[in-house]
């Protein structure tokens, strides 16, 4: 028997080494040393054979089994290699052909800059707040101490929707409703939608502003122009000075307009700031004691600011767009620039 | 650091339970990290009386003895060969417990023991452990033993922050408590006599190493006895967690403890040619230490020699060849100050970490050494006799200078924010031990303690001020505004995140609606949004009312952008929509329409195109809505008269329609001269947020389990639909099947009419174990069953 075992062990190295697969390696493992295998076969015979030749017999057995496990093992091995290196060899793409990427949406840039600000003023201490975009006049013109025969009251200027009701003008209706609510100390800003009977190339009769109210104990002219001051340079850039004139608003005493460098020309003048190398940016000023009195604040104790900036007109600038209509055209090769 | 209530009163007569002082300190900077009654133990102990002692019949040193504790009389069986009949003793009954040692009734021998007479070391009082100990005659009996030793008291456990040294001594820490409480501090009065021998005669001090030992002091006694220390320095010793070992070892130990400045005693007998040096160690030297190591020194270590060898590791460690023993009767002690940055290196070097080190490391002051050593001195001469020998050596050549600093009152009112007068200033920092040296305008002077050289600047004092004063006492004024509801504010910006992230532009129109719109869209006349609040002066009647829907816009938009050669369209608004009725405003809502177009995906080489379609639409509201935290919302066949029938459907949300999508029917998209088909989302946000409260999500276990994969393949009739069949195969096993994903659906000529074939993968897994193969399998069995009586179907 013990030749017959070492024909099988000859056969099987052979056929081991002309295997080219792992798949008929396994095969050739089931053939030799599985369980139906003729080495399991030999062993079945065990019996047959003078007892004291058993352990002999059965270390050939064994020894067979591990000699023939090994050799597959290591023609796997190789086999393995050569599949590794033919891979290596044959898997090339052309890696110039373009990426795959997932289709981006964009943001309005007025959301861009709309959360922007909201971002820088929310850093110094600012909460936001919100208002009906439908008002009364209390809010958009009595309590903002414009008196019944303001021309800003006329049919021309305000939409309407009842003999009391309109579309607000300003997001200061929103510092009324805040002042109503809530106790100072108050530090908000409420941007929002607001409504004008104009339109023109530079003018929409919907657009965006954002206006600030602080109420507090000791709230001094220069806390406003420190606040706008960097408010300003976060959102332009360092180089960006601002100044304030004096004017004239109902609700503010002292007011102003707020000037900054053009962010074009930086001040030389150009076009866009026609040739002043200033833009003007938007109003502020205290709070009139008026304000105070007509809301039950007591304006003796307490002193405040407020300011009112225009975002579309910050967008425009932020990313230089030349034409207030393309903000609501809505046309994607537009929207997609931000 | 360890400091004891009682020993704290010894220096201020507070009048605050132990809890209250913990409190008070903590919050005054010295943080208690925890608190410890002692003698709770001891108290199980009872003062007892031998009453009779007959020796054991069965043993050679054990004897029987009878205790009485005032209330009965035990049995007890002792080994100690000290014991003696009208001895009293310690005596601990059974089902006392000592540390681990639980105190059961015992037979030695054939005979019974009720209990124990315990030595002190059984006490956890000293390491004395020869005999039993044995108390004085007067001692009461049946008292408890805790009581009786006045062991009753209360450790604090102190962290100490490493800017405060003087806070590593029980008086460091009074001092404090006595600046927070405003309480006189009483500081031991330290009077010593000297004899007219001269110290100079007896010792010389030789400083060879003056950067790393600024100061070195010596005073010598003569003729001292070394025993027992009294009882109330062991106690002291005891509630601090240190065990008493002989008068002179205690005495240094209580004085170091005392005022946070270590001490060492030599045996002036061992000390060759009668000289003291400090100086470097040598390369390689070898120092015997006391913790019976030796220890291999070098250049950048600091030891205290005598002429021959060393003797001490500088402020670290004495050396085991001249220190005090029982026979020691004339010694010198030492009191001096190393340089913090040299002990720290040793010691680290070395691994050693003494009381000792761990003080000097802390860069405590050079002044206290005098003190600590006259301290040692007089309560040597009062413990243990002796003589003290005129003068003292001291090698103090860089005496530490005076430090003032000044304090601008102006800006301790500024930082504080409180009115706080200059008297009051004055005061809280003398309770420090600061000394006032003058004012002028605006501008206080004082002198720093030696102990305190942390007190450089003006902010330090203002610092300690603000401690006293108590931080919780400086005033606040701000508190939130709560205008804005920030979640909510922050749940807007995601929804319109995810939008642009599944690539949907975002557009703005006018919030100006035309009326026609509405007509076009089959708005019907009894429809809230046909309340419409009107302009009485519109640029127009295309902008006369205020919008009530947002997607006649969106179609305008498309249509735009075909014009202009753009066919993929997707795009979405946010914006408040207004309807009014008898409202004396009007109801603004804010809702999020989008609208999508054409194909799916831009142009790519690796992929086929494919229109947009329904799911795709569905996909993206199902995120909206996962990412805002909703759950069980539901999608229900659409009532809503713009869409096609059967391709569109609402989101219901707590029982309310929360939204709508679906593709529009075409007969209302030709109106808008759009011929390519349009699918489009309405979701009412604020009726969302006034219906779901967002909450922070909250950390679930991870499964420790791992989950097994299969996958069901059936064809079923078309009249079932995929909600039903979802939540009937989870139903079978809920706790097992995790999830259940759809992941085919077709159907072919092979396939009957109104059938369909789905394949669904089923993830199982358990909280509790590894499922088996049978298990599983079983389930599956199951769900098959219930589908199968449930819809008929075929398994394919």
């Amino acid at each position: 028997m013990k030749e017959e075992i070492s024909k099988v062990l000859e056969t099987a190295k052979n056929e081991i080494e002309k295997a080219s697969s792992v798949h008929e390696l396994q095969q050739l493992k089931s053939r030799y040393i599985g369980k139906k295998s003729v080495l399991n076969s030999f062993m079945q015979k065990i019996s047959t054979i003078p007892k004291e030749e058993r352990p002999t017999f059965g270390n050939i057995l064994n020894e067979t089994k591990n000699q023939i496990s090994e050799l597959l093992l290591n023609k796997e091995q190789r086999i393995k290699e050569l599949e590794y290196e033919t891979t290596l060899k044959t898997e090339s793409l052309d890696l110039t052909m373009p990426g795959r990427k997932r289709e981006k949406g964009s943001l309005h840039p007025i959301t861009k800059v709309w959360w922007e600000i909201e971002d820088i003023f929310i850093s110094m201490g600012f909460e936001v707040a919100e208002g009906p975009d439908i008002e009364d006049e209390f809010h958009n013109f009595d309590a903002l101490n414009t008196p019944p025969d303001h021309p800003a009251r006329d049919l021309s200027d305000t939409f309407y929707i009842d003999n009391d009701v309109l579309l607000r003008t300003q997001t200061s209706t929103v510092q009324v409703r805040v002042m109503q609510k809530h106790k100072p100390p108050i530090k908000i800003i409420s941007p929002g939608s607001c409504y004008r009977n104009e339109h023109d190339a530079s003018h929409s009769p919907m657009f965006h502003q954002v206006e600030a109210l602080v109420v507090d104990e000791g709230v001094t002219f220069t806390d406003l122009r420190d606040v706008l001051n960097i408010f300003i340079k976060k959102m332009f850039g360092e180089k960006i000075e601002s100044r304030f004139r004096p004017h004239f608003f109902p609700f503010t005493e002292p007011s102003a307009e707020i000037d900054i460098i053009c962010v074009k020309c930086y001040g030389k003048g150009c076009n866009l700031c026609k040739g002043s190398g200033w833009l003007e940016m938007g109003g502020a000023g205290m709070v009139d004691p008026n304000v105070f009195d007509i809301l039950g604040i007591d304006s003796k104790k307490y002193t405040g600011y407020a300011f009112g900036l225009g975002i579309d007109r910050i967008a425009m600038l932020k990313y230089k767009i030349p034409d207030m209509r393309m903000l609501f055209e809505n046309d994607i090769r537009f929207l997609k620039q931000f | 650091m360890n400091v004891s209530y009682k020993w704290l009163k010894k220096y201020v007569d507070f009048d605050l339970s132990p809890e209250e002082l913990q409190v008070k300190i903590t919050f005054a900077g010295i943080e208690v990290e925890a608190i410890e009654k002692l003698g709770e133990e001891l108290n199980q102990v009872k003062v007892a009386k031998i009453i009779d002692k007959k020796k054991h019949p069965g043993s050679d040193h054990l004897s029987i003895c009878h205790v009485d504790d005032g209330d009965v009389v035990k049995q007890v069986i002792c080994g100690a060969p000290n014991c003696a009949v009208g001895q009293k003793i310690a005596f601990t009954p059974v089902g006392s417990r000592l540390g681990e040692f639980k105190i059961k009734k015992v037979k030695l021998r054939g005979e019974e023991s009720y209990g124990m007479i315990c030595s002190e070391k059984e006490l956890g009082i000293s390491d004395k452990h020869e005999g039993i100990m044995v108390l004085p005659d007067d001692a009461p009996i049946g008292q408890n033993l805790g009581s009786y030793l006045n062991l009753d008291d209360t450790s604090f456990e102190l962290e100490i922050t490493p800017n405060r040294p003087d806070l590593l001594g029980v008086y460091g820490v009074a001092r404090d408590i006595s600046a927070i409480l405003n309480l006189p501090l009483k500081t031991p009065e330290v009077i010593i006599k000297e004899c007219d021998e001269k110290i100079e005669n007896n010792l010389i001090l030789q400083n060879d190493a003056p950067d790393l030992c600024p100061r070195y002091t010596a005073r010598m006694i003569k003729g001292i006895t070394i025993k027992e220390s009294p009882a109330w320095l062991k106690q002291c010793l005891i509630s601090i967690g240190l065990r008493p070992i002989n008068n002179v070892v205690d005495i240094t130990n209580f004085v170091m403890m005392e005022f946070g400045h270590p001490l060492h005693a030599f045996d002036y007998n061992k000390i060759d040619g009668k000289k003291i040096i400090v100086r470097r160690a040598e390369k390689d030297e070898k120092f015997p230490a006391l913790d019976e190591e030796t220890y291999q020194l070098n250049e950048n270590d600091l030891v205290i020699a005598d002429a021959e060898k060393p003797i001490a590791l500088a402020g670290i460690i004495g050396g085991e060849n001249s220190h005090i023993t029982e026979e020691t009767s004339d010694i010198v002690i030492e009191a001096a100050n190393f340089l913090y940055s040299s002990i720290r290196k040793t010691a680290g070097k070395l691994k050693i970490t003494t009381d000792s080190s761990y003080r000097f490391e802390r860069n405590i002051a050079d002044e206290t050494a005098d003190l600590v050593s006259r301290r040692a001195c007089q309560l040597i001469l009062e413990l243990a006799g002796g003589t003290l020998l005129k003068g003292k050596l001291d090698s103090y050549p860089n005496p530490t200078g005076k430090r003032l600093v000044s304090l601008r009152p102006s800006r301790v009112k500024s930082l504080l924010t409180i009115n706080i007068s200059n008297e009051k200033i004055k005061e809280y920092l003398k309770l420090l031990g600061l000394s006032f040296k003058g004012e002028e305008k605006d501008n206080l002077t004082f002198e720093m303690p030696s102990f305190r050289k942390d007190l450089e600047r003006e902010i330090d004092l203002i610092e300690e001020i603000m401690r006293l004063h108590g931080y919780n006492n400086v005033k606040t004024f701000l508190k939130p505004q709560n205008i804005m509801d920030k979640k909510i504010f922050s749940a807007h910006r995601m929804v319109k995140n995810i939008l642009v992230s599944y690539g949907f532009s975002e557009v703005i129109n006018w919030n100006f609606g035309d009326p026609a719109d509405l007509d076009k869209f089959e708005i019907s006349e009894d429809d809230e949004r046909r309340n419409n609040a009107r302009l009485k002066n519109p640029l127009g009647t295309s902008f006369s009312i205020m919008r009530s829907m947002l997607i006649p816009d969106l179609f305008k938009n498309t249509l735009f952008n075909i014009n202009h050669g753009q066919k993929n369209i997707k795009i979405f608004e946010q914006a408040k929509v207004y309807t009014r009725k008898n409202e004396k405003l009007a109801t603004e809502k804010l809702h999020l329409s989008a609208l999508m177009t054409g194909f799916l995906n831009p142009v790519y080489w690796g992929d086929n195109q494919r229109q947009i379609n329904f799911f795709d639409l569905k996909g993206v509201v199902e995120e909206i809505l996962d990412n805002l935290g909703l759950k069980n919302y539901d999608f229900k066949k659409s009532g809503e008269p713009f869409y096609q029938p059967g391709l569109a459907t609402d989101v219901i949300y707590k029982k309310q329609i929360v939204g709508s999508l679906g593709k529009v029917d075409p007969k209302v998209t030709i109106k808008y001269d759009l011929e390519q088909p349009i699918f489009v989302i309405d979701i009412k946000l604020d009726d969302i947020f006034h219906l779901h409260k967002m909450e922070t999500p909250v950390f679930k276990v991870i499964p420790k389990f791992p989950f097994i994969l299969r996958d069901l393949s059936f064809i079923i009739s078309k009249q079932h639909n995929y909600d039903d069949i979802i939540s009937t195969i989870k139903g079978v096993n809920p706790g097992n099947i995790k999830k259940v994903v759809l992941f085919d659906e077709f159907t072919d000529k092979n396939i009957k009419k109104e059938f369909r074939s789905l394949t669904f993968s089923l993830v199982f897994s358990s909280d509790t174990k590894t499922l088996t193969d049978d298990y599983i399998n079983n389930i599956l069995q199951n769900v098959i069953k219930k589908l199968d009586s449930k819809y008929s179907i075929e398994m394919r």
